[in-house]
């Protein structure tokens, strides 16, 4: 009997731990990813333990679970909760030219070092220095789309990809060491 | 009382938020003493939401001192002066690694099920056609126009009846004296305006049969000429010809 239940017990928290891979690798918003209050109301009070089971599942296969927060959000239910990457690429994984790339780069760390937030006429100024100006029109417009930058009154900052995607300090440190 | 002093504050206040520079600028404590200098003198309503707009914008620049002192104290910070020689120095291929090197892309996918395919088929058929939705998307809403015909502006007294008949007159006359000609180099005067004025009144003469309108489809030139046919009574039918600035430059440069 005891057997039963633990054996019941265990596919229900392999069945919680399977819908909590499909909530998480499938697209359900605009944004990937889904809010913490969406995962409880999903996988219940514990959700945060069945993430802790697919954390493991997915460490094997080089990717962890990441919550990403707005300012002022202290709960775990506000987070934004997604499946990243663990370890940086070996291969080529964008289809993204290189300069445009560098130009992320370089945008990213100007505005991580002015404390987050940049005005956008400054950022365009400075690139110019390096990249043809209506390139770089484009350019902030298709990073602001995809997320990497956020635009208010013309001002760019941190967009919640960059928060979810990359580690800025590694970021900062391999641009000052190189 | 001149609040000048405190318009300068707030300014310097929004320009700190704008340009992202340094909040540590602001003088906080002297900022709150220029305020209880001020406070004192406050009657008006107005002088009270001055009060209140500068204690709003010394909020903000409170918070951003403490952002300020956050962001500074932690990992991130860097002087913004050596990040910014330190770019320019890099080549864009090494600004590439450095940020693939710090990159962990999302891992997300996009599939569509059969049951949402099934909730797109109900929405499908649940959905009204469009021809029955017309009030779901509206035309904008425009002005009701009016339009004033000779008889409206003589009854407003901005034209006389005599005025306008010795207009059309004198057009006639000039029409009888010129012959068959082109429309264009019928109306044309020396003044835009005046020509403009002329057409409408050779709008007139065609409209009550004293002048002849002739098109040469092949040609695409209209030519007027006197007529002494009756006015229109039955078929009326319109003749748009166009008459613009630049075409009329044109002719008077020739």
């Amino acid at each position: 009997m005891e057997e039963e239940i633990e054996e019941e017990s265990t596919l229900k928290a392999e069945r919680k731990v399977k819908k909590a891979a499909q909530i998480l690798f499938f697209r359900r918003h605009r944004i990937p990813g889904v809010k913490g209050w969406e995962l409880k109301k999903a996988l219940g009070d514990n959700y945060m333990d069945v993430i802790g089971v697919l954390n493991s599942a997915l460490d094997k296969l080089g990717m962890e679970v990441k919550r990403i927060t707005e300012e002022g959000e202290e709960k775990t239910e506000h987070g934004r909760f997604m499946i990243v990457l663990k370890n940086h690429l070996v291969e080529k994984a964008s289809g993204e030219r290189i300069d445009d790339v560098a130009m992320l780069s370089a945008t990213l760390a100007y505005i991580i070092s002015k404390q987050g937030k940049a005005p956008r006429k400054a950022i365009e100024n400075f690139l110019t220095d390096k990249f043809p100006k209506h390139r770089i029109f484009f350019a902030l417009d298709r990073y602001i789309k995809q997320g990497y930058l956020g635009e208010d009154d013309k001002a760019l900052y941190i967009g919640w990809r960059t928060r979810a995607e990359v580690d800025r300090k590694s970021l900062l440190d391999l641009i000052l060491a190189s | 009382m001149k609040p000048d002093e405190l318009f300068r504050l707030i300014n310097f206040c929004e320009t700190i938020q704008k340009e992202g520079t340094d909040p540590f600028d602001l003088d906080v404590k002297k900022f709150l003493e220029t305020l209880k200098h001020y406070h004192k003198k406050w009657k008006r309503l107005d002088d009270l939401l001055l009060d209140a707009e500068a204690i709003s914008e010394l909020t903000k620049i409170i918070e951003l001192q403490g952002k300020w002192i956050r962001d500074r104290s932690s990992s991130f910070y860097i002087d913004p002066i050596l990040m910014e020689l330190k770019l320019k120095m890099l080549e864009p291929v090494q600004l590439a690694n450095a940020f693939i090197k710090s990159w962990h892309p999302i891992i997300s996918m996009d599939r569509i099920t059969t049951k949402r395919l099934k909730e797109g088929l109900d929405y499908w058929n649940a959905l009204l056609p469009f021809s029955e939705r017309k009030e779901e998307f509206p035309l904008p809403s425009t002005s009701e126009t009016f339009t004033f015909d000779v008889e409206d502006l003589i009854d407003l007294n901005i034209l006389s009846r005599a005025e306008f008949e010795d207009s059309i007159k004198a057009v006639l006359n000039d029409l009888e004296e010129r012959g068959r000609i082109e429309y264009h180099e019928f109306i044309y005067d020396d003044e835009f305006e005046s020509s403009v004025e002329k057409a409408y009144l050779t709008s007139y003469l065609v409209s009550e049969g004293k002048a002849e309108l002739d098109i040469d489809a092949l040609e695409e030139e209209v030519f007027i000429s006197p007529s002494n046919a009756p006015a229109n009574t039955g078929d009326v039918r319109s003749i748009p010809i166009s008459l613009s600035y630049e075409d009329w430059l044109r002719w008077k440069r020739k």
